[in-house]
């Protein structure tokens, strides 16, 4: 008793755990990225603290075409030789899309902490994260001399050679920029001076207009609303399946098998028994009544009222038998008649009682037999 | 070989090393190679089972309703000590409780573990496997054996109409005149004579004696001795049905009392009853099991030992699916009892078995032995009978009436034949049979 008690007590301990545990893990990360929810981080058509559509509509007024595209296909066809390409999300790229969009034509900037940026900004190296902050350009960059300080930082990068550098911070410059294939590609490690909260800082919406609108067209790469769905359209159900296989770490199919693996030797745990199964010869479980109930639900479905009347009549008149003094073989007739003379009732409704013809409906069934258990109680108290 | 839960969790502990790694991709295997390695060096280590030496003792019967502890002694001659868990299987309804024991028996030392049998019904019960698991110091794998390790407990009837016995044996001294109120003995049979105390019935004054003895002397009676009982259970399918509440000192703990008890085990406790009211009474008991053949039997047992020999025959006694042969069954009791004695026939006052069964051959064993027939009611029909009110009830209420009817019907045949007939409802045939063998002694008729 006491170890089945705390066996069960230990289960609860259990099961509380696993509910706390799973709560925590559902509401930790809320937790953690509440603060950041709300508007789609430099999309040009957002237009929360975190979007840019405050510089979008800027470089629309200076006479700027700016494309909003959401796939890499997009990107590339609407790419040009006149046209900038603006890339500030490439999370949900991968590396084949990262390299058709470095192949396309035009223009390149690359600004954030952005992926595949081997790919996309060859030649560049990065030198390490450095704080974002308002800083001198402290170059002849044309674009950033003229606008001043600006909010950047993020990340340090060093050029190939002939790169121009600017913004110093730690051992390499927050912008850089170089020229390879014909294509002028421009490197920042932070992009928060485009976005709503930060452009009207310091110099950061000069900078932002002098970047962005070097070309009369800009393409800007947004995240799309379903990265499930981001991949080249063209690319068709292989985009899907990479997007799938990309978002996982490599670790994480092989953490799969190990836990396979355990699964396995937990049912080989659970599965092996102490001992053989132990059979046994019972005896038949058949209650004695139960010819009975189904006799009596036969006379039911059969609505056999004048066999259950007759059986009914017969045992109240084998009780009133000995009852009135009578031999056991005294018909009924003889039997009424006597209960009638000794209760001093009418012998006529006494006689149609026991040995009348049988009830014309279930109804009169049951008055029938609370009918004789009155006669009975008559006889009895008489 | 058996792996315990260790191994699962070491391997999904693994799981979180291979999800940090650098090189996931290698450690999947070497995670692998590290657990087999383990589990082989845990087997290895683990102490042997094979050699292992299992002796029982304890008791070897037990009445149904009470607990029997068996020891079972593990011997281990290896070099090694066998820790893990141990199990001491028997039939389910032998209620073996704990199911599953912890073992630990140093090298070359023996340790006893006790089982407690609670059985939930009559019959032999039996041990079925002793199975021991043996586990590696790392508690990774495990070796496991099986072993056969043979006992019997036979659980008797559990005799609960005893209660009854001392308000019966007071009616047998009354009979005897022995008893303490001075009254006559009330038998037959001349038993002395002896002087006349004032409260004696001077109708039994010896006057004649009186005359020789120059003093007032009475004659006392006693009732007869030495005569036989055969007490006949029927096996057959009527006894199988179930009847009444099973007795709370014998249901299984959280059982379904309510599926009764069969009428088998209520007429035995009957039966139990008049054996050992019979055997203080001075009578020889013999007993008979029967359907289509002799299923168990006693006879001549002494006194002392009638008790303990018939909860013995009675116990591995089960209900056999087939209609009793009475005409077999009529010619083994003509074949064992040759001279007058009472036959008691335990059955059903089935009125379609009885008919065809026992009722052409009874006058062969009504002629020549005086009989009884006790019958066990059902106290779910009488309470069908009363039901009123609604259609159903009524239509179950005439069903019972029918059945009712028939069994006063054979009730009544089997009076014109002679034969005493006890029909009563489970808990009261053990006493209503005494009490009509008590009558039939004080009336002189066995």
């Amino acid at each position: 008793m006491t170890a089945t008690t705390s066996g069960r007590a230990r289960q609860t301990a259990w099961v509380t755990l696993l509910v706390v545990l799973v709560l925590v893990t559902a509401v930790l990360p809320l937790l953690l990225t509440g603060g950041q929810s709300g508007g789609r981080t430099l999309d040009p058509a957002d237009t929360s603290l975190n979007g840019s559509g405050a510089l979008a509509r800027l470089l629309e007024a200076h006479g700027v075409e700016v494309v909003r595209v959401e796939t890499p296909g997009a990107a590339v066809a609407a790419a040009g030789p006149q046209t900038l390409l603006l890339v500030t999300e490439a999370s949900f790229l991968n590396r084949d899309a990262a390299r058709r969009i470095a192949e396309a034509p035009g223009d390149r900037l690359v600004a954030g902490s952005v992926p595949h940026l081997d790919v996309l900004a060859s030649g560049v190296r990065r030198q390490g994260p450095v704080r974002a902050r308002s800083r001198a350009p402290e170059c002849a960059l044309r674009e950033a001399a003229r606008a001043g300080d600006a909010f950047t930082g993020g990340m340090s990068f060093a050029g190939p050679p002939g790169a121009t550098g600017c913004y110093p911070a730690g051992d390499g410059h927050a912008l850089v920029r170089y020229t390879a294939d014909g294509h002028t590609v421009t490197v920042l490690g932070d992009a928060s001076f485009m976005t709503n909260l930060r452009l009207a800082e310091d110099g950061n919406a000069a900078l932002a207009l002098n970047l962005a609108g070097a070309q009369p067209k800009l393409v800007w790469l947004a995240e799309p609303d379903d990265p499930g769905e981001a991949g080249d359209p063209g690319a068709g159900a292989e985009g899907q399946a990479r997007s799938l296989g990309d978002l996982m770490p490599g670790g994480v199919r092989w953490a799969v098998l190990q836990l396979a693996v355990a699964v396995a030797l937990a049912a080989l745990w659970r599965g092996r028994r102490l001992g053989p199964v132990v059979v046994e010869r019972l005896p038949v479980v058949v209650r004695a009544a139960e010819t009975v109930e189904g006799r009596g639900r036969l006379y039911r479905s059969r609505r056999a009222r004048d066999r259950a009347a007759l059986a009914l009549r017969a045992a109240a008149a084998d009780r009133l038998a000995p009852r009135l003094g009578l031999p056991r073989t005294a018909t009924a007739e003889e039997v009424a008649v006597a209960a009638a003379a000794r209760a001093g009732l009418d012998p006529e409704p006494v006689l149609a009682l026991l040995c009348g013809p049988p009830p014309g409906d279930d109804t009169a069934l049951v008055a029938l037999a609370a009918h004789l258990d009155t006669l009975e109680r008559q006889v009895r108290d008489s | 070989m058996a792996l315990t839960g260790r191994a699962g969790l070491l391997a999904a502990l693994a799981a979180i090393v291979v999800l940090l790694a650098p090189e996931p991709g290698l450690v999947v295997p070497a995670a692998a190679l590290v657990l087999a390695t383990l589990m082989a060096a845990d087997l290895l280590l683990a102490g042997a089972v094979r050699g292992l030496r299992f002796q029982r003792d304890g008791e070897r019967r037990v009445r149904l309703g009470q607990s029997a502890a068996i020891g079972l002694v593990v011997d281990n001659p290896g070099p090694r000590r066998v820790r893990g868990v141990l199990r001491d299987a028997w039939q389910p309804s032998a209620g073996a409780a704990p199911r599953r024991v912890p073992l630990d028996v140093p090298a070359r030392e023996r340790r006893r573990l006790v089982t407690t049998l609670t059985p939930t019904r009559r019959g032999d019960r039996e041990a079925v496997a002793v199975t021991v698991r043996s586990v590696g110091p790392l508690g990774l794998a495990a070796r496991q054996r099986t072993f056969h390790v043979p006992w019997t407990v036979r659980v008797l009837p559990p005799f609960l109409s005893r209660r009854h016995l001392p308000a019966r044996l007071a009616r047998l001294r009354e009979l005897d005149g022995r008893h303490p109120a001075l009254v006559r003995g009330q038998g037959t049979e001349f038993d002395s004579l002896r002087e006349y105390v004032v409260g004696d019935d001077v109708r039994s004054i010896d006057w004649r004696a009186s005359a020789r003895r120059s003093d007032v002397v009475v004659r006392t009676w006693r009732p007869e001795r030495d005569r036989r009982v055969l007490i006949v259970l029927d096996t057959g399918r009527t006894s199988a049905g179930r009847v009444g509440v099973a007795p709370v000192s014998v249901a299984p703990v959280g059982g379904d009392r309510s599926s009764g008890w069969p009428r088998l085990d209520w007429s035995m406790d009957a039966a139990l009853l008049l054996a050992a009211l019979a055997a203080r009474a001075g009578d020889r008991v013999d007993f008979l099991a029967y359907d289509r053949a002799v299923r168990a039997q006693v006879s001549g047992a002494s006194r002392t030992e009638l008790l303990s020999s018939l909860v013995d025959a009675m116990a591995p006694i089960e209900a056999e699916l087939v209609e009793a042969d009475a005409a077999g069954m009529v010619a083994a009791v003509l074949s064992r009892a040759r001279r007058r004695c009472l036959v008691v026939l335990l059955t059903d006052l089935n009125a379609a078995a009885m008919e065809e069964g026992l009722l052409p051959v009874l006058p062969s064993l009504s002629s020549r032995h005086m009989v009884v027939v006790a019958s066990v009611a059902d106290p779910r029909v009488a309470g069908m009978a009363a039901g009123r009110g609604t259609a159903e009830a009524v239509y179950d209420a005439a069903a019972a009436e029918r059945l009712r009817g028939e069994r006063r019907e054979i009730t009544a045949v089997l009076r014109r034949h002679g034969v005493e007939v006890v029909d009563a409802l489970p808990e009261d045939v053990a006493p209503a049979l005494a009490d009509a063998y008590l009558a039939l002694k004080a009336t002189g008729r066995l």
